[in-house]
């Protein structure tokens, strides 16, 4: 029995003031800034964010560290990756991220490999720079083939005040001009893995554009020359993006960061349209490419075919006709397969409700393909937007939208238990508590393992994971037949 | 470690703040008592005098050439030295680098897993400085040092830092029950030195525990590498060292927690005592060239 | 076109399609991609003795360790009780990262929750981190007991656990006498099973003397029971089920200290339990008059057996007792300090596991095999294989210390099977990798991450040990036990069995060893 729009407003602002109820009022007032119910004709989503996490909450979100080691430059695949500090936070994010890539691992590419200084007592007391040194040579001993190294701080880094600029700069000059990047994420600072994203494309920006001068690019330039920035290639993501735009007459010079390589980001000057998927983690290297080398960046959605022909023509905006054909071509070329796939699971998933809590940008970009499956998505969130992310949401919620930013634990229950959506999409901290629950759950950071999800071929699979989670038997065995009246 | 005292002196550096509690140590040595020092200031003075010593191995120093301090033993760290006195030297990383606030914390560890305080009567902490960091605070907290010592004098920053050192007692008196046992003036000689050091310490809800005027034999024995006490034992300055260290052993539980004043209120000091005069408002920031217009 | 809507293709065969296999070959131009040949070189070069060398020359940088930071293992301790909420101060990241991981691991959710500091309590202490995430946590999660652990960031700043927790207590965070034991857990110092120890410690003293100065010491009555401690554990699980069961056939009365074993393994009923077994903080606190505590992993208790000692109880340490004589050992021990039988079933499943491996041993006979993990695992694993007639080659511990290093010598040394071992304390799987190219074995055991070496050096990997993320559900099998010792020996044998005939599948190449049976 669906409730009318009103009584779903109702029910949600019920839902948030019961969750807020639990708190201490300290607590309860800063929370309240992050939750609402979405009011059709604003133009943002009426919630604070990249603010704080309150303590104790269990808040879902992560570091700094995780936003530039984990995110940002962990992807690049032919530079060494130092977590620079004790050994859990390289540990703990070790090939975790599917990031994928093609290369021989150890040898010519890094990406799944956890390079870390182990610090030990004696390294914080007497500080890190020496053993940092070290390290450096011992990487350029054993790892030949390395292209450059990042130094990606932990917490103690900052705290004990060691100088990792002047041991970069250093050592780059001993080896003859390497590119060394010390990038100063240590995990307290700022609130989010934000601060961390904006950091490493900082470090991008001063290590990499300006230091390395202006290097001659490997290839000869043609008008159609794009980057994908801000795509990180989780389960192939940016492969089935990129064999679109190459399909439509663009030719890729560079992909930031999944599949990346140094070579590519230096490349990137040289390209006529930066265009930008994940615009929470790489807006400010865009902006600034903009800024400095004159190259316009255009936002784009490959998530679900309506989103895809969309975002197809509006890149192709920026080229001549060729380019639009070319557009027009591909939309056309995979419009039988979109309408298979959408005969096939839109009938199996018509009129489900989805809740979402994702990290800066799948929390709103994935709406569309959920649409296009004829599912509606009831309750979104960021565990890192700011209110320029909300605002872009605007364009994908429905007026009485349960919003909830940097969700805590506690929260995100009481809302599902509340709202009772047949699918949540949010992390693998998440997964089990709902599955618990009884609600069918995808993991919506790693794809669950599956994936690719961004573009046509993509987006079969998107149809296919959900149809699995949501369709599963086995949600109908969670009552033993002797309880079942229970 | 029932009956176990621990006490620190704390103090801004150059205060003579190692020499004194050397030399009371000593004194308390000689009451028969069985101390321990923990030296915790990077520089590693705090021992020098009772062992005759330039600088001792420091744990810190210690444990990095072995590795960890897991495999470090007590008897590669701490010295015998005059009198018996054990002493150990926390040490740290040269200026400007590293943490040494981290170092104090894990030589102070080392030393309570080790079993370091085991027959002792007194375990002495030397600590540097003001309390810059959680780190330096590491031998205030609880089931550590049960009364704080602090060096000062009559000039103006010595008292800045004892009152600073306060607050740094203060905040773990109410959990932790650490108390300030008084302060010990070193004499500099400056302007009413004796009445100004009376009346901070009352401000700060404490008390004078000792006066120790200046006497240039102190200067002789640690030409010498040696305490008053050893060097030149019938003198009249051993016999203020041994006044200080009966002081402080007859002062078990009746340390107080402090009240420390603000920054106003310690110029106001300085003013009653004619210290420091009145800040005429209207020269504040002005150069010497503005002065002279005006 | 790569995709069809009939059959779905993901990423495991649609990259394989000519189109995106003719992309990936175009992308190299841009790529500044080592060529073929020198990268062939360089490759081959990692697998000789030259590399070796340098390799094991390193002295400061870590490649690939198997180990992680204090606090994961201070989360394990801490989920092992009652109605517990591990709330670790520090930056929140780290939390994300526990969470994450023994969700990875474990197929569950992990409730833990952090101070969040961030650089203003960098700069002046995180004290109202602490005043505030206890009342939240308190009044969000209504725990039983909140387990406090520090991060490296809280331990480079030196905020001191005991004052803030008095304080906030004191500001009206919790109630006065509300549980909240805590430990200093500096992740540059030891390993996740050192703050596993320190952890168990700080609880047990945290009921046993008296909780903070706020009630008596509690007086010892010495009784019958025993207590076991588990260790830092992936197999936790089935592990401390078949304690109770072997226990429990005993008639043994007992407590494990930190039972995860209900914490880590709930059902999808339709709810969600955030806390759901654990031992009883009841039970914790009676845990003192206990006449004996047994650790199952003495390297992740040294400190936590050494306080227990000196309670006077009788104490004794195992290291991950695997297969027959170790079970032995352990059985016997818990008789003698019980006084209570082995009962005959037990010897008849006794004799079902030498069954098994007299039927079956001739296929491990002298079989080489390279294995890492934790100190305790790799001892444990090492007495099992030495029992099966196979040979240990590389025994590697990240986390391994010159004790270790000298039992498991000392082990090797006890078994002619274990003549040509070596064992690396201290190193990592970078080196493991090393050794698996000069000195190759037949094969490896130990977590996820030795897949890598695995495809590097294709030495098939049997995987024992922590994280698992990459197979499921291995965790709820014990491990210990004759039953668990069984449970390993059907894993190593089907390895054994599965490379055997991959080995001989080639037509009429090499199927006349295809046999059906073996």
């Amino acid at each position: 029995m669906d409730l009318t729009l009103d009584e779903v407003k109702a029910r949600n602002a019920d839902v948030i003031s019961e969750a807020l109820s639990v708190y201490p009022d300290k607590t309860a007032k800063k929370r309240a800034k992050h939750l609402n119910v979405y009011e059709g004709d604003k133009p943002d989503c009426g919630v604070k964010s990249n603010i704080k996490s309150v303590p104790g909450v269990m808040t879902i979100r992560g570091c700094a560290y995780a936003g530039s080691k984990g995110v940002v430059w962990g992807p690049i695949k032919d530079m060494v990756h130092i977590s620079h500090g004790p050994v859990g936070c390289g540990q703990y994010s070790w090939a975790a991220r599917r990031n994928y890539y093609i290369g021989v691992t150890g040898v010519d590419t890094f990406v799944t490999m956890q390079f870390t200084s182990d610090f030990q007592e004696k390294d914080i007391v007497f500080g890190g720079d020496k053993k940092l040194d070290k390290i450096l040579d011992e990487v350029q001993r054993l790892f030949p083939l390395n292209h450059g190294i990042t130094i990606q701080s932990e917490c103690p880094i900052g705290l004990i005040g060691d100088d990792i600029e002047a041991v970069a700069k250093r050592k780059s000059k001993e080896l003859g001009g390497k590119t060394i990047v010390p990038v100063r994420c240590e995990g307290f600072r700022g609130v989010s893995q934000s601060l961390g994203h904006h950091i490493a494309n900082d470090a991008v920006r001063d290590w990499v554009f300006e230091k390395g001068g202006d290097k001659a690019p490997l290839f000869e330039s043609t008008p159609y020359d794009v980057a994908i920035i801000g795509d990180y290639n989780i389960g192939g993501d940016a492969w089935s993006s990129r064999i679109l735009l190459e399909e439509m007459g663009l030719r890729v010079i560079a992909q930031w960061s999944g599949d990346g390589s140094l070579a590519e980001l230096e490349n990137t000057p040289k390209a006529k349209l930066n265009i930008l998927h994940c615009y929470r983690s790489m807006n400010y290297i865009s902006r600034y490419m903009e800024e400095k080398f004159g190259i316009p960046w255009v936002e784009y959605n490959f998530f679900g075919p309506s989103k895809v022909a969309e975002s197809l023509r509006a890149i192709a905006s920026h080229f001549d006709d060729r380019i639009k054909e070319g557009a027009e071509r591909v939309i056309a070329k995979y419009k039988p397969l979109m309408d298979a796939v959408i005969a096939k699971y839109r009938p199996r998933l018509e009129g489900k409700k989805v809740m979402l809590y994702v990290g800066g940008l799948r929390p709103r970009h994935v709406i569309g393909a959920y649409e296009d499956l004829g599912m509606e998505v009831v309750g979104t969130g960021y565990e890192f937007g700011h209110n320029d992310d909300y605002q872009r949401t605007t364009h994908y919620v429905k007026d009485g939208t349960l919003i909830y930013d940097d969700v805590t634990g506690y929260e995100f229950e009481k809302f599902v238990d509340r709202l009772k959506p047949d699918l949540v999409g949010s992390g693998i901290k998440e997964k089990y508590v709902f599955q618990k629950m009884g609600v069918p759950f995808r993991q919506m950071h790693s794809w669950d393992y599956s994936g690719p999800y961004h573009g046509y071929d993509g987006f079969a699979i998107f149809a296919r994971d959900m149809d699995m989670a949501i369709n599963n038997p086995v949600w109908g065995l969670t009552k033993a037949p002797w309880n079942a009246g229970r | 470690m029932t009956g176990l005292r621990q006490i620190a002196f704390y103090g801004k550096g150059g205060i003579g703040k190692s020499t004194t509690s050397q030399n009371t140590l000593a004194a308390l040595a000689e009451m028969g008592q069985k101390i321990l020092i923990v030296g915790c200031d990077p520089k590693a003075d705090s021992t020098r005098l009772i062992l005759h010593a330039k600088a001792q191995d420091t744990i810190l120093s210690l444990a990095a050439s072995a590795g960890s301090v897991e495999d470090l033993e007590l008897e590669d760290v701490m010295k015998i030295g005059y009198r018996d006195i054990r002493c150990v030297e926390s040490g740290g990383p040269e200026p400007g680098v590293g943490c040494a606030g981290r170092g104090v914390i894990t030589s102070i560890n080392f030393l309570e897993e080790e079993g370091a305080y085991d027959g002792a009567n007194y375990v002495s902490y030397d600590v540097l400085g003001d309390v810059v960091c959680g780190g330096f605070a590491m031998p205030i907290r609880e089931n550590k040092a049960q009364e704080i010592y602090i060096v000062m004098s009559g000039e103006m920053m010595a008292m800045y830092a004892a009152n600073n050192i306060s607050k740094g007692i203060l905040k773990y008196a109410n959990s932790g029950g650490v108390r300030l046992g008084g302060l010990v003036c070193n004499e500099r000689q400056t302007d009413k030195e004796y009445e100004l050091a009376e009346s901070l310490a009352k401000k700060l809800n404490s008390k004078l525990i000792h006066f120790v005027p200046r006497d240039n034999v102190v200067q002789h024995a640690e030409l010498r590498r040696m305490t008053v006490l050893e060097y030149a034992p019938d003198s009249k300055q051993a016999d203020e060292y041994r006044a200080l260290a009966r002081k402080i052993h007859e002062n078990v539980g009746k340390g107080t927690i402090p009240t420390p004043i603000t920054m106003d209120e310690l110029e106001d000091l300085l003013m009653e005592h004619g210290i420091m005069k009145a800040v005429d408002e209207s020269i504040v920031g002005k150069s010497a060239a503005e002065c002279a217009v005006a | 076109m790569s995709q069809n809507a009939d059959k779905v293709v993901d990423h495991f065969s649609l990259f394989r399609s000519p189109e995106y296999m003719g992309m990936f070959e175009n992308k190299k131009a841009f790529e500044n991609a080592v060529p073929v040949a020198d990268l062939q070189k360089a490759a081959d070069w990692t697998k000789t003795r030259e590399y070796r060398e340098l390799n094991f020359a390193r002295e400061a940088l870590v490649v690939n360790p198997a180990k992680a930071c204090q606090p994961l293992g201070a989360v394990f301790a801490a989920m092992g009780f009652e109605g517990t909420l591990p709330f670790v101060h520090g930056s929140q990241g780290c939390v994300a990262y526990y969470r994450s991981h023994f969700s990875r691991h474990f197929k569950e959710p992990t409730s833990c929750v952090s101070s969040s500091m961030t650089e203003d309590a960098a700069v002046f202490g995180g004290l109202n981190n602490m005043i505030d995430g206890l009342a939240n946590a308190y009044n969000l999660y209504k725990p039983k007991m909140i387990a406090v652990s520090t991060t490296c960031m809280a331990e480079v700043i030196g905020d001191d656990l005991n004052a803030f927790i008095k304080t906030a207590k004191e500001k009206g965070s919790v109630p006065q006498e509300f549980d909240v034991p805590f430990t200093h857990t500096p992740a540059f110092v030891g390993s996740h099973v050192t703050g596993y120890d320190n952890t168990m410690k700080s609880i047990l003293e945290h009921f046993w003397d008296g909780k903070s100065g706020t009630v008596a010491p509690l007086e010892r009555k010495a009784c019958e029971s025993i207590n076991i401690i588990g260790g830092f554990d992936g197999y936790a699980i089935g592990n401390i089920r078949e304690l109770k069961r072997l226990l429990s056939s005993m008639g043994v009365d007992y407590t494990i200290l930190g039972d995860t074993s209900d914490v880590w393994d709930t059902p999808t009923d339709g709810q969600f339990r955030m806390y759901d077994g654990g031992t009883t903080l009841a039970d914790a606190a009676a845990a003192v008059h206990a006449k004996a505590t047994i650790s199952m992993q003495g390297f992740c208790t040294p400190k936590t057996l050494a306080y227990v000692a000196k309670k006077g109880h009788e104490v004794a340490a195992f290291n991950h007792p695997m297969g027959v004589a170790a079970t032995d050992r352990f059985l016997m021990e818990v008789a003698r300090l019980t006084g209570r039988a082995i009962p005959e079933d037990l010897t008849r499943e006794r004799g079902r596991l030498v069954d098994a491996i007299a039927d079956s041993s001739a296929h491990i006979h002298g079989k080489r095999f390279a294995l890492y993990g934790d100190p305790d695992l790799t001892l444990g694993l090492t007495g099992f294989l030495l029992e099966l007639g196979a040979e240990p080659v590389h025994i590697l511990a990240t986390n391994g210390t010159p004790e270790w290093e000298a039992r498991v010598q000392a082990l090797l040394d006890s078994s002619p099977f274990g003549k040509g071992c070596h064992v690396y304390p201290g190193r990592d799987l970078w080196h493991m990798r090393s050794l698996l190219f000069t000195e190759p074995v037949d094969f490896l055991i130990g977590n996820t991450y030795g897949k890598f070496l695995e495809r590097d050096t294709r030495t098939p990997l049997i995987r024992i040990g922590f994280p698992i993320f990459d197979r499921h559900h291995h965790h709820r099998y014990p491990l210990w036990g004759y039953q668990g010792a069984m449970n390993t020996l059907v894993k190593i044998l089907d390895k054994i069995f599965d490379v055997t005939d991959a080995d001989t599948s080639n037509p009429g190449k090499t199927d006349y060893s295809f046999d059906i049976i073996r």
